[in-house]
């Protein structure tokens, strides 16, 4: 029998419509695709290819996570998980006990840490694919507790693969002394915090949460919990302790009011953007995971629809034990929300109800998802100039030597 | 080799379009399988397709699996374009089921060819600017790469290695963990 013909070579359009295929949740293969030959390490390093393959797969996906927890909880170790082969990411800043920088919030590829104890930088926001640093100084809030929103403000940006463009962060704090909600945002581009502005009894919701709270006899004290927020738009959303009450910052008119949560009793709960770019709210109360919605009826006035019940038993591979089961993130784009158990921390895919662990189980409050793409394309462009490098002076020398021989 | 199409009277009817391929054998086809590629489609639209229309990348034997592939996937545009009007719509949506049904038997019995087929099929498709069957054909190589070494893809698509060994050492140092 005739040996099978021999594949013809490919053409490198051809080679880039095999190699935009490949899963980006499995970043290994388009590494190892690298080192196959020249015209696929071309293909890959191209930085048209990054366009495409971003287009081809669209919400960028989850590579990495950080957590924060309560202050009782104490701070959790200073790593940065890796959810795929990758090896860890290096944590961001300090990692001793007294000096363990805090990171606060992951979106759109970016980092937001809170330097502790380091000299001349107050806050960071790193991209760890790019490597770029950008300092950012302390917001003038006399803060007692506080979290904060990283987020992309390149105009029109679709926000699948942004890197190195304009940013904005909203912090959010109980004032110490006054004790009142106050937030305050920076843009990348002044360089300066805003004047902060306060969360007053001007919100009617506000004041009728303050009012009840006052008439139990209790002394009040909104207390803005370590969570990670929820971007809407221009709206940017936080939670107060204990009923979850949410805060509400809102960008262009530059102030906070409150909103109630849908009916629940479960501490642990995620804020995320749903689908049709709505506000969600996730729990799991008597072992089924909630989702509600906010819509917004036709008297102009916000209400919660609830979307999902999802019976926690009835998902393979069962999250074990599911008594335990609480909600501690979401991850946007990707669809899925994090569930902590005694058996480690698992993700939920709300789209085909399959459970994933992504981590060994730990004390957490609220995940901080980190996602982007990450092709061959960042990481071996500087190696390829280094080889060039090398094979330019190489070259230049062996020029030199039969420039020598001639003479 | 026969006229594909020639003997249904349905397609003797539409405007036919003559494809030469690279070895000059001529196919008869269909507009509406032609235009499933965008190249021809463009093609038509210009005018140029009197005489024929030469495909000098393509042999006969490709272009002949080419055009299968596009007589079934035309037709069954045109059956779900036309089904919309005669059926309610629980019916409609049990014909639109198995019409998918039908085409994805279709797809993995037309994968089912030798690599360098696999690959005479991408270059024509990525030539004639065939969506889906450029998607159907890439996303077999892509998935038969995944989890291979760079030795194992190199001797499965016949690809020679031209990286020097330091371009190697320097590319496995930067992504060592992808090796592991």
């Amino acid at each position: 029998m005739a040996p099978p013909r021999r594949p013809p070579p490919l053409i490198d359009d051809a080679i880039a419509e095999i190699l935009v295929r490949l899963p980006p949740h499995e970043p290994e293969h388009l590494f190892r695709a690298a080192l196959v030959c020249k015209p696929w390490l071309r293909v890959l390093c191209d930085p048209g290819f990054r366009r495409r393959y971003r287009a081809f797969h669209g919400a960028p996906p989850l590579l990495g996570l950080l957590h924060r927890r309560q202050v009782v909880e104490g701070p959790p170790a200073a790593r940065f998980a890796s959810t795929t082969k990758m090896p860890d990411f290096p944590f961001p800043g300090r990692s001793d006990r007294l000096g363990r920088a805090r990171p606060l919030d992951c979106r759109h590829g970016r980092v937001l840490v809170h330097m502790l104890r380091e000299r001349n930088r107050d806050y960071l926001v790193w991209d760890p694919i790019t490597g770029d640093r950008h300092d950012l100084p302390a917001p003038d809030i006399d803060w007692f507790i506080y979290t904060a929103a990283v987020f992309c403000a390149a105009h029109g940006c679709d926000h699948l693969d942004c890197h190195g463009g304009p940013f904005r962060v909203v912090f959010v704090a109980t004032d110490d002394r006054e004790e009142i909600v106050k937030a305050t945002v920076y843009s990348s581009e002044t360089g300066v915090w805003t004047a902060p502005v306060a969360l007053d009894d001007s919100c009617e919701c506000y004041a009728r949460h303050m009012r009840d709270v006052l008439a139990d006899g209790h002394h009040y004290m909104p207390y803005v919990q370590p969570r990670r927020g929820a971007v809407v738009g221009d709206e940017v959303y936080f939670t107060l302790r204990r009923g979850n009450e949410i805060i509400n910052y809102n960008l262009r008119e530059d102030s906070l009011s409150m909103i109630n949560p849908p009916s629940h009793t479960a501490h642990e709960i995620a804020l995320m953007v749903m689908d049709d770019s709505s506000l969600g709210f996730a729990c799991i109360e008597c072992c089924s995971l909630y989702l509600w919605s906010m819509k917004v009826n036709s008297k102009g006035a916000a209400e919660w629809v609830q979307r999902r019940v999802i019976k926690l038993e009835a998902i393979k591979p069962a999250v074990e034990p599911v008594r335990e089961a609480s909600v501690v993130g979401s991850a946007e784009g990707v669809g899925v929300i994090f569930i902590s158990t005694d058996a480690g921390l698992f993700t939920v895919d709300l789209k085909s109800e399959k459970v994933r662990k992504v981590d060994e189980p730990e004390v957490y409050f609220s995940v901080l998802p980190y996602m982007s793409f990450y092709t061959p394309g960042i990481v071996l462009a500087l190696a390829c100039l280094f080889l060039s490098f090398i094979f330019f002076t190489s070259a230049v020398c062996l020029l030199n030597v039969m420039v020598l021989v001639c003479e | 080799m026969a006229s594909a199409g020639s003997g249904d009277e349905k397609a003797a009817a539409a405007a036919m379009i003559t494809l030469i391929s690279s070895d000059n054998e001529k196919f008869e086809v269909t507009e509406a399988t032609a235009t499933l590629s965008q190249t021809i489609r463009h093609m038509i639209e210009d005018g140029c397709t009197d005489g024929g229309v030469p495909l000098p990348n393509v042999t006969s034997k490709i272009l002949a699996r080419v055009i299968e592939y596009c007589k079934k996937h035309a037709t069954a545009a045109a059956g779900e374009e036309g089904s919309s009007s005669s059926f309610s719509d629980a019916a409609f949506l049990e014909v639109d089921r198995a019409f998918l049904e039908e085409l994805e038997e279709f797809d993995d019995a037309f994968l089912e060819v030798d690599r360098a087929t696999l690959f005479d099929l991408i270059l024509a498709a990525n030539y004639l600017d065939i969506k889906g069957l450029l998607n159907l054909t890439c996303q077999k190589v892509a998935d038969s790469v995944k989890g291979k070494t760079p030795e194992q893809i190199r001797e499965m698509y016949n690809i020679v290695n031209d990286l020097t060994p330091e371009e190697e050492a320097e590319i496995r140092r930067e992504t060592q963990w992808a090796f592991e």
